[in-house]
């Protein structure tokens, strides 16, 4: 590990000097100190630690898969492995003319559905709103749930997304990649499906390792003309 | 276990699905208990200990024996008292305070399956008939949750109580004194083993885990002992069976019970 | 093991204690983080014959939502003995001792904890005692930081404890249970080691005011080899033998 990368826990002093403390890191004096368990990164003025841990944290416009835990007559809450529980507005899902006398909830989503959504928004002081209204969102009515730690998303994608089409293509797998570290695999193949799932397992796991990728190409029998 | 975890939709229909087929989502039969792990003496300090890992369930029994005065109308018996504590840190659900209904029952029931069987004799645990008698206190903590309580805690009882040494007390001059270096086994008559089964649709799964637990309509726990003989069973659940299901019920209990028997007699030698 | 039998000899003529401890040796310490399947974090420690076991939740909504706060999140500790993990069977019900240090145990945490970062949420740290010996809360204040560092929850520092002690007029590091018992002043002691900052301190017994000062530097010192320990153990969880 090169000297601009640690491994650090929280209360280790990663710098001292003029340098702009950023995510996960805080200064004391002229210490910068690091909040979590995780990998410092020295910049050119600013210092962070990539965390190795920890509950997912919305961001405006993630893709997040959530699961619907209750409704009033107006939203729904989600379960997106946060802190805060996603809040999805009838209005969303029903269009402007939604109204709470005639529509009812459950007709388009109840508890224990599955969705692809988006942050549409989230600051500190409310819960994050979601929305599901792009195509590419909604209901999830097939596939199979893994959860990992949102921290190993994206050692998942890769750099480009080369990790995840890696095991798209090598299983025939579909694969839903939730910032939140919810994951939807769907695949026609019990085998392929099953070995996307262990290569997934695999990442979440062995993370930190270096020769992470060859390990998985081995996993799925990936020959070297093939990658 | 609380009602308030959801369990998604997705996963409910792929367990419907799979038992259509006669298969788990865990690739078991549906007579298959999950893998039991037993370690004893993990409280050295207790009379006796066990720790029961049945899948991803994990609980610790431990067993604490001291005089006591006998119950007014059974002056020469001993106590014999089983708990079962749900640990709010073995789910996100769990809450703390006084226990609930739902937990509440399993101890009641890990209570009676154990006692019921008659596995300690209490008739051997007397100092001075109704003045003092030896209480066995065997109770169960809940470390992680996926499923079935009712055996991890029973396991973890019994394989606890196997294994536990018991002082003895002499009586002198009006008091129970205890005479060192002389602890012996308990008086252990039989080997209770529960098997708890769940009905999901018309399947009946043995062990159901986390997931099949909040997918399942209704439960029954069998106790049986050394011999084969069913001594305690309780139904829960919101869904009804039938007569030949329990009739079905009762013939597995014996039959998984006889198994996991052999593994507790295992652990006991002290060869896991 | 009595813990009342006034002839035990706590300080033998050789500077050994009971235990066959030198005065400033703390007792084995094993720390693990991780170990429990569905809390956010965990971690175990056995501090000589203490065993504890500690699952964290958080940051999580908070129920009822009239305990929550909305400029900062809440810390919430709950320190519970099991009935077997004591001499006499211990009734599973919240006993008064364990109420007063599980606040005592809050309140050493949250300094550490960076609780404004997350609003109108609750950190739950659910502290179980499997077996007691002497110095159960320092042991718990200390896995119950790695349990938090494990959850991934933001704080400023560590929390590491340890208990200095007097017996037979000599000041010692990490008070057993006989020496609970029969010496002369158990200080327990939590301490952030970057901040440099106590935030765990009570004392039973009396000390000289050159006794106290003796006393909470040695506690200092040892709250430092235990943070070792704590480092330790989080290093072998995350940063493994494979690592870059």
């Amino acid at each position: 590990m090169d000297n601009k990368r640690k491994y650090v826990i929280p209360g280790d002093v990663v710098t001292t000097g003029p340098f702009r403390p950023e995510q996960n890191v805080i200064l004391e004096g002229n210490k910068i100190i690091s909040t979590t368990i995780g990998i410092s990164e020295i910049y050119d003025d600013s210092v962070k630690v990539i965390p190795l841990t920890g509950k997912y944290i919305p961001k405006i416009n993630d893709l997040v898969i959530g699961k619907v835990i209750s409704h009033t007559s107006l939203s729904w809450e989600l379960d997106i492995n946060s802190c805060y529980v996603g809040f999805l507005p009838a209005q969303d899902v029903f269009g402007r003319d939604f109204s709470a006398h005639a529509d009812e909830l459950t007709s388009k989503l109840k508890s224990g559905d599955l969705v692809a959504a988006r942050i549409a928004n989230f600051d500190r002081t409310r819960d994050p709103l979601v929305t599901i209204s792009d195509r590419d969102l909604g209901k999830i009515d097939s596939g199979d749930l893994v959860k990992i730690s949102p921290s190993k998303v994206p050692r998942l994608i890769g750099k480009r997304g080369s990790m995840i089409q890696m095991i798209e293509m090598a299983t025939n797998a579909a694969v839903t990649i939730g910032q939140n570290g919810w994951v939807v695999v769907s695949c026609e193949t019990p085998e392929g499906l099953l070995k996307a799932k262990k290569a997934i397992e695999m990442i979440n796991e062995k993370a930190h390792v270096a020769n992470l990728t060859d390990q998985v190409k081995d996993m799925l029998e990936i020959k070297e003309d093939e990658s | 276990m609380t009602s308030t975890s959801v369990l998604d939709d997705l996963k409910k229909t792929q367990i419907l699905e799979l038992l259509e087929q006669g298969k788990r989502v865990d690739g078991r039969a549906l007579d298959e208990a999950r893998e039991i792990i037993v370690e004893t003496n993990v409280v050295p300090h207790a009379n006796g200990s066990a720790r029961i890992r049945l899948g991803d369930t994990v609980v610790m029994c431990g067993v604490k024996i001291q005089p006591d005065r006998p119950f007014p109308d059974t002056g020469d018996k001993g106590l014999f008292i089983c708990t079962a504590e749900l640990l709010p840190l073995s789910h996100p659900t769990v809450e703390t305070g006084p226990p609930q209904p739902p937990v509440i029952e399993l101890a009641r029931v890990v209570d009676r399956g154990i006692r019921e069987s008659h596995m300690v004799d209490v008739t051997q645990l007397v100092i001075e008939k109704d003045k003092s008698v030896i209480g066995v206190f065997a109770d169960n903590v809940v470390i992680d949750y996926d499923g079935n309580l009712f055996d991890a805690c029973s396991y973890a009882s019994t394989a606890a109580l196997l294994s536990s040494k018991t002082p003895k007390w002499n009586w002198t001059d009006d008091a129970p004194v205890l005479a060192e270096g002389e602890d012996t086994d308990l008086p252990i008559t039989t080997i209770p083993v529960s098997v708890t089964m769940g009905k999901i649709g018309n399947h009946i799964v043995v062990d159901p885990n986390g997931d099949e637990w909040d997918t399942m309509d209704a439960r029954i726990t069998i106790t049986s002992d050394s011999d084969g003989n069913i001594c305690a069973l309780q139904k829960g659940g919101s869904d009804g069976f039938t007569q030949d299901e329990i009739n079905q019920c009762g013939e597995i209990s014996v039959r998984v019970g006889a198994k996991i028997r052999e593994k507790l007699k295992e652990a006991q030698k002290g060869t896991q | 093991m009595g813990g009342r039998d006034a002839k035990m000899v706590l300080l033998d003529e050789n500077g050994i204690r009971c235990d066959g401890r030198k005065v400033d040796e703390p007792r084995k310490i094993m720390i693990k983080a991780g170990g429990l399947k569905n809390a956010d974090g965990s971690a175990y420690i056995e501090f000589g014959e203490n065993k504890i076991l500690v699952g964290v939740f958080g940051p999580r909504d908070v129920h009822p939502k009239h305990m929550s706060n909305t400029d900062t999140g809440i810390l919430r500790v709950r320190y519970h003995m099991e009935p077997f993990s004591v001499g006499e069977r211990k009734n599973p019900a919240p006993s008064r001792r364990e109420i007063e240090i599980s606040k005592v145990i809050k309140e050493a945490l949250e300094p550490a904890v960076m609780l404004e970062k997350f609003p109108r949420t609750a950190v739950d740290v659910f502290i179980e005692i499997l077996q007691a010996d002497g110095g159960t809360r320092c042991a718990a204040l200390t896995a119950a930081s790695v349990a938090l560092a494990d959850a991934g929850i933001p704080m400023r520092d560590m929390v590491a404890a340890i208990a200095a002690g007097k017996v037979a007029d000599t000041v010692i590091l990490d008070v057993n249970n006989e020496e609970d018992q029969a010496g002369q002043a158990d200080m327990p002691i939590g301490y952030m080691p970057s901040l440099e900052k106590i935030t765990l301190l009570q004392l039973d017994g009396v000390l000289t005011p050159e006794e106290y000062k003796k006393c909470v530097d040695v506690g200092v010192q040892g709250c430092k080899l235990v943070y070792d320990l704590q480092k330790k153990a989080l290093n072998d969880q995350y940063f493994g033998k494979g690592g870059d």
